[in-house]
This record gives C-alpha cells, sequence and structure tokens, in this order.
C-alpha cells in the first residue's frame, strides 16, 4: 500500500515540477552560449547574457521556492483538506501517509540539488581538453586509491546523510505545525504559523540548556582524538540529533492524525 | 464473518463543550438499506465520519464487521462524503487508477459502463467539469465498488428532485445486496420507499430505530409524516421561549 | 406503469396488490415469467428487500410458483387467478354495498340501483 500512495505523490510531483526542471536545464544551456558574449565588445551581447543570467537564476531559486510550497500544500490540502476525506478513508494506515509525503518531499529537494548542480555543469563551457583532463584525474584517483581517498568518501557521504537528516526535519518541523493548527477550530493557518515559531522557540531554549551538559559529556573523548576520527564520530552525533529530532517530530504528527483528526 | 455488520456502543464525541453525539448504541445487519434521518446538526455526518476512520469518538467503541476502525474496516467502507474530495489536476480516469489500486473491490468496467449512462466522459480533466458531473463522479467511484458498507453522506441534497430520483436508481442498481447502505439524509419523503429501516438521530441520540414496513404498520403512517411530527415537537420544547 | 404509494400502509403490501391486479388484467400471464426482483425494485424506485417481501407474499397466495434464483413465473392454475379475481371483486362488492347502505340503501333497493346503472351505460 505505501509503494502505491508514493506512486501518487510521485505522480503529482512530477505534474508540478514537469516544467521548471527542464526549463532549468534549458536556460543552463542557453546561458553557456550567451556567457560568450559578455567577452566580446558588443553590447547586445552583453545585454542578453545580463538578461539570460537574470532569467536562469530566477528559475533556480523559485525551483526551490515553489519545492517549499509544494511539501506544505501537499500536506496542508492533501491530509489535512478536502482531499483528506479521500485519503484517509483509503485502507492505509496514517503513516504510510505521512511518510509518503515526506518521501516525495526529499525527492524533490534532491532532485532539485542535482538539476541545480547539473544546471551548473551545463553553463561551463567545457572544451574537449578538460573534459580529457578531468577524466584522467579521475582515472589516477582510482589507480592511487588510498586511505585518505576513502575517507573523504565516508566523509563526503556522512555530509550527504545529515543534509537528508536535516531536510527531513525541517519538512517535519512543517508537517508537525500543520498538524498542531489543525487542533484548533478556528484560524488554523495562523495556528500553524503560531506552531512553527513556538516549535523553533522550544527547540533553541532546548539546545541552550542541554550544549553546556552535552559538551561536557562528550569534550573527554573527543580530546584524545584528532583529524578524522573525530569529524566522523561528530558527523554521526550530527546524524542522529538530527534523526531523533525528526522522528519526535513524526511521532507527534502521526499522533495528531491517527487520534484527533477532524477536517472541516 | 460477523453476524453484525456495524455495532456502535455508547458512542459519544464531543467537540469542545458542544455534544454532537451522546451515547449512541447503534447495530445494523446485512443487506440493508437504512436511512440515518435527522434534521441538521442532530449528528448524522459526526456518526458517518466515525464510522470510516476520519474523527474518533471521544468515548465509546465502534466494530465494522467485527473489527475496530482501521484499514481493514476502510477496504469495506466505501464512503460518499458530503464534499468533493479530488484534486483538479486529475481526470475521473486517474481517480478510476487510484480506487483500482487501493480498493480490491472496485469495478473499473462498472465505473466506465455508469460513467456512460450518467453522461460523463471519464477522460475529461475534473477541473473542467461542472459540480453536477463531479458529483457523478464521486457517485460512480463509490458505487462502483462492492462494498460491505456504504456510507452516503446526504447523497441527495441540493440538487432539484429529478437528480434525486436518477441518484437514487443508481445506488438503487448498482450496490452490493449483500452489502448494507446507510444513507443520511433529512429529505425523507425521497427516500422512504428505498429504505429497509430508519434511525432517527435527534440532538445525537438514537430515539428510534426500526423497520420501515413496522413503523408504518404501527403508526399507521409514512415515516415522513413521523419523523415530522417528532422533529416538529423538538422545535417547540427548545424553542423561543 | 406507474407505481404509486400511499403512506398509511407498508409499501410492500401496496405491491402484493398491485402486482396481484397486473396478474388478474393478465399483464402478466399465467405461466408467464415476472421480471426479477432488482428489474421489478428498480422499476418501482424500491428496495429490493420490499420487492422481495411482495413477490414472496405473492407466492404465499399461490399466485407466482419459483424461487428467487431460478426467477418466477405466474401460477398456471387458472384456477388460483380465477379465486383471487373473485375474491377481489368480492371484496370490491363488499365495499360498495357498505356505502350504499351508508346512504339509506336497502339491500333490495341497493340492487335496483344497480341494475337501473348498468342498463343506463
Amino acid at each position: 500500500m505505501f509503494g502505491k500512495l508514493l506512486k501518487y505523490d510521485f505522480r503529482s510531483m512530477l505534474k508540478q515540477f514537469a516544467f521548471i526542471w527542464p526549463t532549468a536545464l534549458v536556460l543552463a544551456i542557453v546561458n553557456r552560449f550567451t556567457l560568450d558574449g559578455l567577452d566580446s565588445t558588443s553590447s547586445v551581447g552583453e545585454t542578453t547574457a545580463g538578461i539570460a543570467m537574470l532569467v536562469y537564476v530566477a528559475i533556480l531559486i523559485s525551483m526551490f521556492i515553489v519545492a517549499v510550497i509544494f511539501v506544505i500544500q501537499r500536506f496542508y490540502r492533501g491530509l489535512l483538506g478536502d482531499e483528506g476525506y479521500l485519503m484517509h478513508t483509503l485502507p492505509v494506515k496514517p503513516w504510510q501517509l505521512i511518510g509518503s509525503k515526506l518521501a516525495c518531499a526529499l525527492v524533490v529537494t534532491v532532485v532539485n540539488i542535482l538539476v541545480a548542480i547539473l544546471s551548473i555543469l551545463l553553463i561551463v563551457p567545457w572544451a574537449a581538453s578538460d573534459l580529457k583532463e578531468l577524466f584522467e584525474g579521475f582515472q589516477y584517483l582510482f589507480a592511487h586509491w588510498n586511505i585518505q581517498a576513502t575517507q573523504i568518501m565516508i566523509a563526503m557521504l556522512e555530509f550527504v546523510l545529515f543534509s537528508l537528516a536535516s531536510f527531513a526535519v525541517g519538512y517535519l518541523h512543517l508537517y508537525l505545525s500543520m498538524a498542531i493548527g489543525h487542533l484548533f477550530n478556528k484560524n488554523r493557518v495562523a495556528m500553524s504559523v503560531i506552531a512553527f515559531i513556538a516549535i523553533q522557540v522550544l527547540l533553541s531554549i532546548l539546545g541552550t540548556i542541554l550544549a553546556r551538559p552535552f559538551s561536557d559529556l562528550i569534550y573527554p573523548a573527543f580530546s584524545s582524538l584528532d583529524g578524522m576520527p573525530a569529524y566522523h564520530i561528530s558527523m554521526w552525533v550530527l546524524i542522529a540529533g538530527e534523526m531523533i529530532l525528526a522522528a519526535v517530530y513524526f511521532v507527534g504528527t502521526e499522533y495528531i492524525l491517527r487520534k484527533r483528526l477532524n477536517l472541516e | 464473518m460477523n453476524e453484525q455488520l456495524v455495532t456502535c456502543a455508547a458512542l459519544t464525541k464531543r467537540y469542545g463543550g458542544k455534544r454532537a453525539l451522546a451515547g449512541v448504541d447503534l447495530e445494523l445487519g446485512r443487506g440493508r438499506i437504512v436511512g440515518l434521518l435527522g434534521p441538521n446538526g442532530s449528528g448524522k455526518t459526526t456518526m458517518i465520519k466515525i464510522l470510516c476512520g476520519l474523527l474518533q469518538p471521544t468515548e465509546g467503541a465502534v466494530l465494522v464487521d467485527g473489527q475496530p476502525v482501521g484499514p481493514y474496516t476502510k477496504s469495506i467502507i466505501s464512503y460518499l462524503p458530503d464534499r468533493m474530495y479530488f484534486a483538479d489536476w486529475m481526470k475521473a480516469t486517474d481517480l478510476f487508477d487510484l480506487f483500482a489500486d487501493f480498493y480490491k473491490d472496485f469495478d473499473r468496467t462498472k465505473a466506465m459502463s455508469m460513467c456512460a449512462s450518467l453522461g460523463v466522459t471519464p477522460s475529461d480533466r475534473l477541473k473542467s467539469m461542472s459540480k453536477g458531473t463531479k458529483e457523478k463522479v464521486q457517485l460512480v467511484l463509490v458505487m462502483a465498488r462492492k462494498a460491505q458498507l456504504y456510507l452516503l453522506d446526504e447523497p441527495i441534497a441540493g440538487v432539484d428532485p429529478a437528480a434525486r430520483d436518477f441518484i437514487l436508481s443508481t445506488i438503487l442498481t448498482n450496490y452490493n445486496e449483500e452489502g448494507t447502505v446507510l444513507i443520511s439524509t433529512h429529505l425523507i419523503s425521497d427516500i422512504e420507499k428505498v429504505l429497509d429501516e430508519a434511525v432517527f438521530l435527534k440532538e445525537g441520540q438514537i430515539t428510534l430505530h426500526d423497520t420501515v414496513d413496522n413503523i408504518r404498520e404501527r403508526e399507521g403512517k409514512s415515516v415522513d409524516a413521523l419523523f415530522r411530527e417528532v422533529f416538529r415537537a423538538a422545535n417547540y420544547e427548545g424553542g423561543a421561549f | 406503469m406507474d407505481w404509486t404509494f400511499t403512506d398509511d400502509r407498508p409499501i410492500w403490501q401496496q405491491i402484493t396488490e398491485q402486482l396481484t391486479l397486473r396478474i388478474l388484467k393478465g399483464e402478466y400471464p399465467p405461466g408467464g415469467r415476472l421480471p426479477a426482483v432488482r428489474e421489478l425494485a428498480t422499476q418501482a424506485g424500491v428496495n429490493p428487500n420490499t420487492m422481495q417481501r411482495a413477490l414472496a407474499q405473492l407466492e404465499t397466495e399461490g399466485l407466482a410458483v419459483g424461487s428467487r434464483t431460478a426467477g418466477r413465473t405466474v401460477t398456471e392454475d387458472t384456477a388460483v387467478i380465477e379465486a383471487a379475481a373473485r375474491e377481489r371483486a368480492r371484496a370490491a362488492v363488499a365495499a360498495c354495498l357498505r356505502i350504499l347502505a351508508e346512504l339509506g340503501y336497502s339491500p333490495e333497493n341497493a340492487l335496483v340501483f344497480v341494475k337501473e346503472e348498468l342498463s343506463n351505460e
């Protein structure tokens, strides 16, 4: 059932982003050629390059804004609005509904980032020799693979994992806020915003209180370590922290949808 | 298979201080068409929402086919809400796909033939459909399932008398005869002849639950006439003084 | 043909009466097949259970034979149909005589009156 939910959430995602993702990539390719105009002395070329760049940057920014709006809307309309009448009467559990929305939100985020990276790569006017050098560079790296390279790979993976966890926390924070706002009979949107801020404030107070005892606890372990091991451990502590926070938000949201659902 | 399809015991729902349901005990068997009758605000929608899992009762218990409300009960309930519930970007056929995916008892062929007889083009976008057509699509989705329990919340409110007959005959021709249909309404004269049983809901409490035949035989009048009496009296009691 | 129902009695009884009438009139001839429950229910706009009960009553009275699954037919026994027709006629005459009595006609006068009316037609 979870797979089927994902299918429908991904479908609505594709409808939303079918235009913006290809557009960003096409604009990047356009910029790849108009950028040459900057070097030329013609003012026409310069203006074209300027406009093309502006549009490209605007699309890139709006891509991320649309993503946040999408995440909010899919949850608010899809589960707490009229569409909720359909979704909550499907033979699925509330955690599956939330999980599917979250998975979809994370995929949107990852694809957004990939599109952004790819578009930047497309703008760069690669010469054939550049690509050859790059390829040789990778060849060299793999030929002389060593412990440091492994370490760097792991560190990068840790960073990606941490980023994903942070995004999940961010989205679940939004979900929980909307779920809390839903508990009120009036002004649900306003109450959601207040809930969002309240959670943020609560979190920073908690952070301030816990920071000292936590560092006292963890410092002795760190002092004997140095370099990469210390980095790995701190990354995993951070990842665990985000995961715990995400779990708390998730459980809270799930509880409200399971026990306190009250569609208008 | 449990003997009773629906069992509600001491069901109570409060919104803040307001009581929408006050200790409802109700048992419904299989293969019946039951009217859940009461004026607006008597708790009909609350009752139906609890049965389909959109609301949690404050107190009391609900069993559908012997199970508490959850994925299993949702899989055997076909629910027609009192509003439009789909995203506009979809086509009716997208909804058929969705229903076919989630409900094993959804009959796509039947849905398509119902569309044909109701004059709905299922490949049209919902966005471009009129309100009446969208309502038909929703009715098709609900009635093309071979469900154990159909929960129809005010299916004939807000439509003209001709459309009412049309909707009722669609329900009658398509429902699963082993299943039970619960229709909530305050327009009783229109649906009285399709009902096996009538449940009167008054201020969150059941004041009468009997077969329509028994009511007519005992009272010598229609359920509609009895309903008017019962609820006119209620208005006097709680009236202007 | 249309179905009309009054408010004062159970609907299944009214359906039984109307179906009986159709059999007596020969709309459903002796030995002829009766429409399926669901079809009749849709025609009359009533619940299939109600129609089922009405048809069961026809079976009890001997006017219909068969079963729900195999389909029902009107009885081939014309004596039963005739008896039912007589029963109806008797009830109609009894009702007529009761009204005439209320109007002050003695049985003899009533008979004279009916004969007069018949010859006028």
